[in-house]
């Protein structure tokens, strides 16, 4: 199956070296995961690791079951009746798919951040303390040491601290997205799942978001679904390739892109579909 | 990060705890999704007690009389004998007389509004004509019975009284002394009521066209009342049907604005000037003087209950051509 | 047909409906004139200071006013919660499910019934076997007619609410009473706020649902157990009598009740532009 790789293809050039990739503890791990939307099987027999404190990019075209899997790993699917998972996703050894355990804490402990910026309709302070208000009772300079620190981390600070108490619905829609990573990490999760982050955002609000996402992989473990492939080159240290709900090939991302098994993957980064 | 976290490990997934306040949240959102059903379930439940208590009340009616009770035109509370005919024919004509008059002025304003006005004005305008659905009714009444009434009686009723009188079977509709109230009367005021109502379904539906469809038939040089004829209202037909049903209904339950100017007359007759009386003011006009008790009380909830049965069939019919109509 | 058949038919149809459209405002303009002039010579002081009194007493409508706003005032308090609830049941958790679709059927039926079956119901529910006409029972009756108002409102402004806001809140870890409490009810409020200022003006301006209620009272009362006057119900009373003292207190009246529930109206509409 291993076959030359068109010489033409660029995107290896963006790929940073990373030799440790596969070096890290298991964070998260699937186990025979189907996933139905009432009869559609969307996801099929998917077995795959994610590494702790890296950034595991999901790519593939439209439909592939990569947004899929992401809201399994929160259990966003559990919100709409008719949509079902079989199998195990072992979080720490846990398996947090199935009825016994409550979503809520799952969510806690693994935040998400969507494709459209959400910020809530309240101030920018409100929209950090709501989250960490749910879990912990903070006295107000704890709080707002909360609060200034996840601003920080989420590169948002400098331009947010004066007008903490203004309506979020105000800011940029790159600065918007940065607010929700950082009311993400403000419930301090341990792992990150980011949804096409950046396909609502131009350029510079993009690199701004790839830049912290290389910040926050030394603290987080994060999951990133992206149709910018140059994206995942750039950011992550696993790709992960799915096609037609099927997990077609997991590898370091210097090897899937430049030098991935399949054909199909192959065919996919160099887009010849998808 | 947090001692928390270590909850979520081996088997233990009993003891996950991320504070003390979770169990608690637990609750409160059972409380709440609890809640929130409950009021779901007493939307139902109350339709139900409605339909439940208006039939109860009029069962001794219903008893009495019989299904007779529908095709009876005798109203006598001297001799305690009641039917039903006079109102049901009166809500039914009364409310159709509203209907054909607010359907050409609501397909008039609605062209006027989505395709002639220009577009500063159609909020102003559109929200105008609306306030005429926020008017209370009793307005209405009082309006119709002090102003719009002695109009008819002076200068609508004579002449058409003298010209279509005479003309054999249409005449009928056209007899007795013009004494400005009455079936059409009522019939009119109800149209500048259900207007606004019949109006707003129209412009909603017209604004939900693909504007590709009507671009098309401009692309073949059509006019703008070719495309709204052909295009928009065929497009929309079923959502406004549905629209012209809901009209209808509303008539048909209208109280105040009917009893100031129909005359309250429980006789059947067939003009338009005589007075004349709905099932909605018969109940209006008559309750205060019904004893707890007495068969006449137990008639006007028999009454009520026909009405409702009435409204329940043009509404829900009215709501499956708005609703079929969106979906495809 | 010749183009200039067509032309000139578009021509004549759009004059006429633009006449139509003329002929609503016009309609609307009259009503408001009629009550102006009728109703602004009668609105005095008196109107406000005084009992309603016999004829030739110059009363005012003092009983009236404070009864309506009483009535509308409970009715609020009954009908605002179960209808934030039953419309926040049909957005969040009735729109898959069957009970949902028929709550919403039922709900749409319960907007357009005539409010006068309304009245009959609560007569036969409360007024007949507990003691007879009541402040009480004219409140109820109101909130029934309310409460359809805010579900339908309610739901389709939470409906506009984008499901991203509401799973970012679930991400967080959050249960569903805090989601809809303080991210969706908040994004949607000015909406919900709409709905809510729409129903008080319906409850304001309705007189069939009184008339078997609270059936009106003549002297002062606050006492809900008690018959109570309101002004619509006041208004039917007088403008239906032979005394002119009375019939110009109905139209001051008619007014009074049609002013504030046009300003509602067009303060609700104003609150939605703004934030919507």
């Amino acid at each position: 199956m291993t076959s030359a790789v068109d010489p033409t293809f660029n995107i290896a050039s963006s790929v940073a070296a990373k030799p440790d990739a596969v070096q890290a503890p298991t964070k998260v791990k699937v186990e025979g995961l189907n996933f139905y939307y009432g009869q559609n099987h969307a996801l099929k027999n998917i077995n795959f690791e994610i590494p702790e404190k890296r950034v595991t990019a999901m790519i593939g075209p439209s439909g592939c079951g990569k947004s899929t899997l992401l809201r399994v790993f929160n259990r966003m699917y559990d919100l709409y009746p008719g949509q079902r998972a079989e199998g195990q996703v072992l979080f720490d050894g846990v398996n947090i798919v199935g009825k016994e355990l409550d979503p809520t804490i799952v969510r806690t402990r693994i935040g998400m951040v969507f494709q459209k910026p959400t910020p809530f309709p309240m101030s920018i302070y409100d929209n950090i303390a709501f989250g960490v208000r749910l879990h912990e009772n903070l006295s107000k300079s704890k709080m707002d040491e909360r609060v200034e620190s996840c601003l920080r981390k989420a590169a948002i600070w400098d331009e947010a601290k004066d007008r903490l108490h203004t309506s979020a619905l105000g800011l940029s829609g790159g600065q918007q997205q940065r607010l929700c990573i950082a009311r993400t990490i403000a419930v301090q999760p341990e792992v990150i799942l980011l949804d096409e982050p950046t396909s609502a955002l131009d350029p510079i609000s993009t690199s701004k978001i790839e830049d912290l996402i290389d910040e926050l992989k030394q603290d987080f473990t994060i999951v990133i679904v992206t149709h910018n492939m140059q994206q995942a080159a750039r950011c992550a240290d696993i790709t992960a390739f799915f096609y037609l709900g099927e997990l077609v090939e997991v590898a370091p991302s210097d090897v899937i892109f430049t030098n991935p098994r399949q054909i199909k993957t192959r065919d996919y980064i160099t887009g010849r579909f998808g | 990060m947090s001692a928390t976290m270590t909850g979520l490990s081996g088997d233990g997934v009993q003891a996950v705890s991320i504070g003390a306040a979770k169990p608690v949240g637990r609750l409160a959102d059972r409380v709440f999704v609890g809640l929130l059903w409950g009021c779901g379930i007493f939307v139902l439940v109350l339709l139900g007690l409605i339909i439940a208590m208006l039939f109860h009340g009029g069962l001794p009616a219903f008893r009495a009389f019989g299904l007779d009770f529908l095709w009876t035109a005798t109203w006598n509370p001297v001799t305690e004998n009641f039917g039903a005919l006079v109102m049901i024919y009166g809500t039914i004509f009364s409310a159709i007389i509203a209907v054909v008059v607010a359907l050409p002025l609501s397909f008039g304003i609605a062209f006027f509004l989505t395709e002639i006005a220009p577009p500063v004005l159609r909020r102003p305008i559109g929200v105008a004509v609306q306030l005429l659905a926020a008017v209370p009714s009793i307005i209405y009444g009082m309006w119709g019975f002090f102003i719009i009434s002695p109009l008819m009686a002076a200068y609508v009723q004579p002449p058409l009284i003298e010209w279509l009188g005479p003309i054999p079977v249409i005449g009928d509709l056209f007899q007795g002394p013009a004494l400005g109230g009455g079936m059409l009367t009522a019939g009119l005021i109800m149209a500048v009521m259900i207007l606004p109502f019949i109006t707003a379904m129209f412009v909603e539906t017209l604004e939900s066209i693909p504007p590709m469809l009507k671009e098309s038939a401009y692309g073949v040089g059509a006019t703008t009342f070719e495309v709204y004829k052909n295009i928009s209202v065929p497009f929309g037909r079923t959502a406004m049907v549905g629209a012209i049903m809901l009209g209808l209904g509303r008539a048909l339950g209208e109280t105040m604005a009917v009893t100031f100017v129909i005359g309250n007359a429980t006789r059947l007759s067939a003009s338009l000037f005589a007075p004349g009386a709905t099932i909605a003011s018969t109940i209006a006009n008559e309750f205060p003087e019904a004893a707890q008790g007495t068969l006449k009380l137990d008639s006007l909830l028999a009454l009520g209950f026909i009405l409702f049965v009435i409204s329940f069939i043009v509404l829900a019919l009215s709501r499956y051509l708005v609703r079929s109509n969106l979906k495809s | 047909m010749s183009l200039a058949v067509r032309r000139a038919k578009d021509y004549t149809v759009k004059v006429v409906s633009t006449a139509f459209a003329v002929v609503a405002l016009f309609l609307l303009a009259w009503i408001l004139f009629t009550l102006v002039q009728k109703g602004l010579p009668a609105l005095n002081l008196n109107v406000f200071t005084r009992m309603t009194l016999p004829p030739g007493h110059e009363g005012g409508l003092l009983n009236a006013i404070v009864g309506s706003l009483i009535q509308i005032g409970l009715a609020m308090l009954i009908g605002t919660p179960i209808g934030l609830l039953a419309g926040t049941f049909l957005a969040e958790n009735g729109k898959t499910s069957k009970l949902g679709h028929i709550a919403r059927f039922v709900n749409d039926i319960l907007l357009s019934a005539p409010s006068i079956l309304v009245g009959l119901f609560v007569y036969a529910f409360l007024v007949n076997p507990f003691g007879g006409f009541s402040g009480w029972a004219g409140s109820v009756a109101l909130a029934i007619l309310v409460i359809p108002v805010i579900v339908r409102t309610t739901e389709d402004m939470l409906n506009l609410v984008p499901i991203g806001l509401r799973e970012a809140a679930y991400a967080l870890g959050a249960p569903q009473w805090k989601v809809v409490m303080m991210v969706t009810w908040r994004a949607a409020r000015a909406g919900i706020m709409t709905g809510i200022l729409l129903s008080i003006a319906r409850a304001a301006g309705e007189t069939a649902p009184l008339l078997f209620t609270s059936l009106g009272n003549n002297s002062w009362s606050t006492d809900l157990s008690r018959p109570m006057a309101s002004l619509p119900i006041a208004i039917y009373q007088y403008a239906g009598s032979p005394f002119d003292d009375w019939v110009a207190l109905a139209w001051a009246g008619a007014l009074l009740i049609t002013v504030s529930v046009l300003l509602l109206n067009i303060i609700s509409r104003l609150v939605l532009a703004k934030t919507g």
